[in-house]
């Protein structure tokens, strides 16, 4: 990863009034909520082997 | 149940493991159809991630520092650990959220959420003591640092960063040994009440009308 991106510097922080992170801090949460609304928006791939219960 | 109390220890330890989770509890082979979510895989993918971080750091254990710096092979085992640590947090994260949303607690599984959110507090200081087991000048730079963070609450002579030995005990026996004791008691506390179902809609209706009764009738545990 390092021989891509050059990491031989301090870190790039985001900040908004009290508000400071690192970016790749900021990247992550992003991320997170981006899996977070797609897990309840996406369908979930069904399958009828009988397996369910009501 | 046997009406009268076996008088060995081991009788009546497996009747009431068998009476609080019969084996097609334990061993399920049928969930309830709304488990057909996306959201509902983020537990089990953090349980997948815990097994490879166990895995992979049972390795760098049996080989060493030498090994896993200075060697291709151990260098993979390292990024695996790492990054099979960064995915657990990553899965438990969306799973905390997803079962605050749905008030995961409902139905008498309040050891269920409490277990849970006490593992997610305790891999942090499991992950955190990784970061100074290095045996790096990375992790000498962290447990300088790290360590007044400690001492600024107190628990520094408990708690102390800068030795190696204690912290490397904690990370790989004390700390993994509580996050997997506590996995397994969650797991087994989810079996025993079953994956907390969604919100009924009448009662969402219910609690947004002006007369909503002040004490609600508890939700029915899935059975």
């Amino acid at each position: 990863m390092a021989a891509i991106f050059n990491l031989d510097h301090p870190a790039h922080t985001v900040h908004w009034h009290f508000f400071s992170m690192s970016v790749s801090n900021v990247i992550v949460i992003v991320l997170m909520l981006i899996v977070f609304v797609l897990a309840i928006a996406l369908p979930f791939p069904k399958h009828d082997v009988g397996g369910h219960s009501s | 149940m046997s009406a009268v109390r076996s008088k060995s220890w081991t009788v009546r330890v497996r009747e009431r493991a068998v009476e609080a989770l019969p084996p097609e509890k334990l061993l399920a082979d049928k969930q309830p159809t709304y488990v057909s979510s996306w959201i509902y895989v983020f537990g089990v993918l953090s349980i997948a991630s815990l097994v490879v971080i166990i895995a992979s750091g049972c390795i760098l254990a049996l080989k060493g520092p030498g090994w896993w710096h200075f060697t291709g092979v151990g260098r993979f085992f390292n990024s695996i650990h790492l990054w099979a640590v960064e995915l657990f947090f990553f899965v438990m994260v969306v799973h905390l959220w997803g079962k605050y949303w749905m008030a995961a607690w409902r139905g008498g599984r309040v050891r269920v959420w409490v277990t849970g959110a006490v593992t997610f507090l305790v891999a942090v200081p499991c992950a955190l003591t990784g970061y100074v087991s290095q045996q790096n000048f990375d992790a000498q730079w962290i447990s300088t640092q790290a360590k007044d963070a400690m001492n600024s609450v107190g628990i520094g002579a408990f708690f102390n960063l800068t030795n190696f030995g204690q912290m490397y005990s904690y990370h790989i026996l004390l700390l993994p040994l509580a996050v997997v004791g506590l996995v397994v008691a969650h797991v087994l506390l989810v079996r025993k009440h079953g994956v907390v179902p969604p919100f009924r809609l009448e009662d969402v209706k219910r609690a947004t009308t002006a007369e909503r009764p002040t004490d609600l009738p508890p939700q029915e545990s899935h059975a």
